[in-house]
């Protein structure tokens, strides 16, 4: 219990000196408010900056954060991350270090952290929030990735591809689809997996890894989620592996089989708060020229035992985010600004991984109950890199990787 | 406010007996509370255990303060727990919610005291409650808003402040 530091007489306080508050009721209030309003209180005064340095320090600030649209537009900059908060309705501009955010190709955003590629296919996670930026080991050590060097320099000058004919020149972001950062509680770190290419195949890297080691298992991923300490791997059959990367060598099961025969959704996976493995599949019109419209959405429970689906026709109470960034089912009580019963995408097609101008990228809401679609923000961001929703972290990363 | 002359009296309430303790303020106000709403305060509860007389002293609590406290106490005790999703919970509920809204509609001033109040007494429910009412306050607010609003000065140096600005990477100012 915290002691009163003032004696009575100051107790009976004038207006325009209002009583201190102690530093443990400033900690409670500060572990309610979401980062961009703790940091702010956190630089009012030193107490109040002694209160947030303790509740960090001690490890006690665990609020959930309402996620936000990253995205970037020619106006701020080309350093300059716009962060449109869904809780308050407004965007935060935020600088990223080198080299430029609109430079780079936005593979995914995952416990607050963005994994990109920039020009060279370099491989960096970024929080956008402490500015921390982490190099990951470079793609040549990729399995499928042989670098060409340039006669004259030395220098990596394409990277070729094994299953393609021609290489792939620098500046085309040849190899990645979809990429994550998973906690991993086994050793207080992370582990970052890589949808790439040929053909949709999953690599990964733990932190202090110097390489990224293969998954040999199969192809034709399509998102991943991480989950009692194993990698649940979604394909675009609707077929779900499960690999255990924690022993020397990777095992793979198979937890369902292929369930549909079309592929023109896009898929996801996503474990819900009551546990239970989710399927997405979100339906999309990829007939117009300069974008695609999303259809529907529909979500389908994973029968673990019964090894099939089971249609689940509305989210009560709970809000989905689909995108590039993990796919996340949240609990709609923690996020009183979010609406309950509808899934929140951007559109994360691969068609568009270089930078198309008149590419309109379709963003909303997708309301379970009435079966429609709903525009949320007005057209502000550029359609590429691809804008993607992101949950704000304080969090660093442990372990550095190794370049 | 009222009188009485112990801090284990009996008195009538709703037609049955109930204990009842004297509480005094910092300036000597004395409240007679029904026990149950005084022990939502675990400072409280432990001095009833301790036992005494003439009244619990409460020295850095005006009176003021302690009978918004107590008001809080009074309604929050007197509520019976009945079966949870019965419609008679969610009414008591939805009356309870809205008698903490109406309570919290004070001045800064008023709620700081009143959570240095609750942080004393230890008034959990009461403290939770004052404190998001403050952290409601101070959401989207910029920290010179917040210092104006608190009457804080700004005791950061030079040197600390661009540290600052360095961690919030100048955006969340």
């Amino acid at each position: 219990m915290a002691t009163m530091q003032l004696d009575d007489e100051e107790f009976e306080t004038a207006v325009g000196t209002l009583p201190e508050l102690p530093e443990d009721v400033l900690m409670s209030i500060f572990a309610t408010l979401e980062i961009p309003d703790l940091l702010r209180a956190g630089s009012v005064c030193s107490s109040w900056r002694s209160a947030y340095t303790c509740l960090r320090n001690l490890g006690k600030y665990k609020q959930s954060q309402t996620p936000c649209l990253l995205y970037t537009s020619q106006s701020a900059g080309e350093n300059v991350a716009c962060l449109f908060s869904l809780a308050e309705n407004r965007t935060y501009k935020i600088t990223l270090p080198e080299p430029p955010i609109r430079s780079r190709l936005l593979m995914g955003s995952s416990n607050g952290w963005l994994i990109t590629a920039d020009e060279r296919s370099d491989v960096h996670l970024v929080n956008p929030i402490t500015g921390e930026q982490i190099a990951l080991p470079s793609v040549i050590t990729i399995e499928h990735v042989k670098p060409i060097f340039d006669d004259g320099s030395g220098t990596i000058d394409k990277y070729e591809l094994s299953h393609h004919t021609a290489p792939n020149i620098l500046r085309k972001y040849v190899n990645f689809n979809k990429a994550f950062v998973f906690p991993d509680p086994s050793t207080g770190s992370y582990i970052v997996v890589l949808i790439h290419r040929p053909n949709f195949q999953l690599s990964f890297i733990r932190a202090g890894d110097d390489k990224w080691t293969w998954l040999p298992h199969g192809a034709g991923y399509c998102d991943c989620v991480y989950m009692d300490g194993l990698l649940y791997a979604l394909k675009s059959s609707g077929e779900i592996h499960a690999f255990d990367l924690t022993s020397s060598t990777v095992t793979m099961r198979v937890v369902i089989g292929s369930t549909r025969l079309g592929i023109c959704d896009i898929m996801y996976i996503i474990q819900a708060p009551w546990g239970d493995l989710l399927q997405v599949w979100r339906t999309v019109d990829d007939t117009e020229k300069w974008g695609v419209r999303t259809l529907r959405v529909k979500v389908y429970k994973v029968d673990v035992e019964a090894k099939g689906l089971v249609e689940i026709n509305s989210l009560p109470n709970h809000v989905l985010f689909l995108g590039r960034n993990n796919s996340l089912c949240l609990s709609a009580d923690g996020y009183p600004k979010l609406k309950s019963n509808h899934a929140y995408f951007t559109d994360d097609l691969d068609q568009v991984t270089t930078p198309v101008n008149n590419y309109t990228r379709d963003i909303g809401v997708w309301d379970f109950k009435n079966r429609r679609k709903k525009v949320i923000v007005s057209r502000i961001w550029s359609s590429w890199p691809c804008p993607t929703w992101i949950t704000p972290s304080l969090m660093k990363l442990n372990l550095a990787f190794s370049k | 406010m009222a009188a009485a002359d112990s801090c284990d009296g009996i008195s009538t309430s709703g037609g049955g007996w109930e204990k009842t303790v004297t509480l005094v303020s910092s300036d000597d106000a004395r409240f007679e509370v029904r026990e149950a709403a005084a022990s939502l305060s675990q400072t409280v509860r432990r001095m009833i255990r301790a036992g005494g007389d003439g009244g619990i002293p409460l020295p850095k609590v005006d009176a003021r303060t302690l009978s918004t406290v107590l008001e809080y106490c009074n309604k929050h005790a007197a509520v019976p727990a009945p079966a949870p999703e019965s419609s008679s919970a969610e009414a008591a509920a939805v009356d309870l919610e809205w008698f903490d809204k109406e309570l919290m509609h004070v001045d800064l001033a008023t709620l700081c005291s009143l959570i240095r109040a609750a942080d004393y007494l230890e008034v959990a429910g009461l403290l939770d409650l004052t404190c998001k009412t403050v952290a409601d306050m101070i959401k989207s607010k910029t920290a010179e808003e917040i210092r104006q609003m608190f009457g804080i000065q700004n005791d950061f140096t030079p040197e600390e402040e661009e540290q600052l600005s360095r961690e919030n990477a100048g955006v969340f100012e």
